[in-house]
């Protein structure tokens, strides 16, 4: 600092103005690449997370196990076991669709810089992942797919459900429960 | 551990815990959970799952995790292991036939890696029974003073009257914000 104002001093500020932008670029270049890299792999994760296909991947793991759930305050044992499953599949899934996205993209080397940065992580796309982890949004998330399932729900996204009926065998009530709400 | 795991772990929130409560069948773990909650106690059937109630104490948010001691049970407990900040560990101070099977559950636990970093309380439950060992009877049996490897406390208690219980839960708060909130 004290050798750039002697600087200005002798050859006019023209020269303090270089030096200026020459640091600028030094100081910047290394760690905007870094996050530029992060930032990226950011914008994928809410992508994949946003896409149809991912919820697609959450219906069919609640199809397959929704008979499992009862509305009772003891949860089973097998909640828990279901729970871990679920979690993996959505961190398989999750790094699955990053490595075809992204070149090169190494989870590992991501966690590592998300444990650098732990204190900047935050914003809607963590909370988002943060409630995946959530045993109890799990529990409630099962009980209104089995109610929406066996028409006992309030089905606000009869939309969605006729979509899936393609593949599956369709139950009568979807439509029924979309024109009563009407 | 992937990706969510690791985001859960990393973003431990402030003033918030996870406590898990574990011990033999019938050593009162569920009625210690509902007497806490205000609830009724008087028909509690044994626990063949778990239970989670989430309180508010002091402050903080308490996640607390109770789960069905049966023998048969007792292998799904490391499913239950991650993020826990608090053990509790309840022995029925009255039944002196398992003191023995009790002391060698609660050594298995402390040897879990996952288990590492979490405060052990002891509850010596069961105290209003006239054929109850004292606490420090049960702190024997247990061989408490040979744990090194994690903070621990042992209180006596009564479940049914809710004697004690309260003590014993701000001591827990207390350890663990010691070593959480205040390291970071």
């Amino acid at each position: 600092m004290a050798m750039r104002q002697r600087n200005v001093l002798l050859d006019g500020e023209e020269n303090a103005v270089e030096m200026e932008d020459l640091e600028e670029d030094f100081a910047v270049s290394n760690s905007s690449d870094a996050d530029a890299a992060f930032d990226t792999v950011i914008g994928n994760i809410e992508d994949i997370i946003m896409e149809e296909r991912f919820q697609q991947l959450q219906q069919g793991f609640m199809e397959k196990y929704y008979l499992e759930f009862d509305d009772s305050e003891e949860n089973k044992l097998s909640y828990m076991t279901i729970f871990h499953e679920y979690i993996e599949l959505l961190e398989k899934d999750i790094e699955q669709q990053l490595i075809e996205r992204i070149p090169g993209f190494s989870m590992n080397s991501f966690i590592r810089s998300l444990q650098q940065h732990k204190d900047e992580v935050s914003g809607d796309i963590f909370d988002m992942l943060l409630t995946f982890t959530d045993f109890l949004a799990f529990k409630e998330m099962f009980l209104d797919y089995k109610a929406e399932r066996e028409g006992r729900g309030l089905d606000l996204s009869a939309g969605l459900v006729v979509k899936s009926l393609n593949s599956a065998p369709s139950p009568p009530f979807t439509t029924c429960t979309a024109s009563q709400i009407q | 551990m992937g990706l969510l795991t690791i985001l859960k772990k990393m973003k431990h929130k402030e003033r918030e815990m996870r406590l898990l409560m574990l011990g033999l069948d019938n050593a009162g773990k569920t009625t210690i959970l509902k007497k806490f909650n205000g609830e009724d106690v008087s028909t509690i059937s044994p626990t063949l799952g778990f239970n989670i109630k989430t309180l508010e104490h002091r402050g903080f948010k308490l996640n607390i995790w109770d789960v069905g001691g049966q023998k048969s049970l007792r292998s799904y407990w490391r499913n239950y292991f991650e993020s826990t900040d608090g053990l509790v560990w309840v022995v029925d101070s009255a039944d002196r036939l398992r003191l023995e099977d009790c002391r060698q559950e609660l050594s298995a636990l402390l040897l879990e890696e996952r288990l590492a970093g979490a405060t052990l309380l002891v509850f010596a439950n069961k105290q209003d029974l006239p054929g109850a060992l004292s606490k420090d009877a049960i702190r024997e049996a247990m061989a408490l003073d040979s744990i090194k490897t994690h903070h621990w406390c042992i209180i006596g208690c009564s479940a049914v009257t809710g004697e004690n219980l309260l003590p014993g839960v701000d001591w827990l708060l207390d350890d663990i914000a010691a070593r959480i909130f205040t390291a970071d």
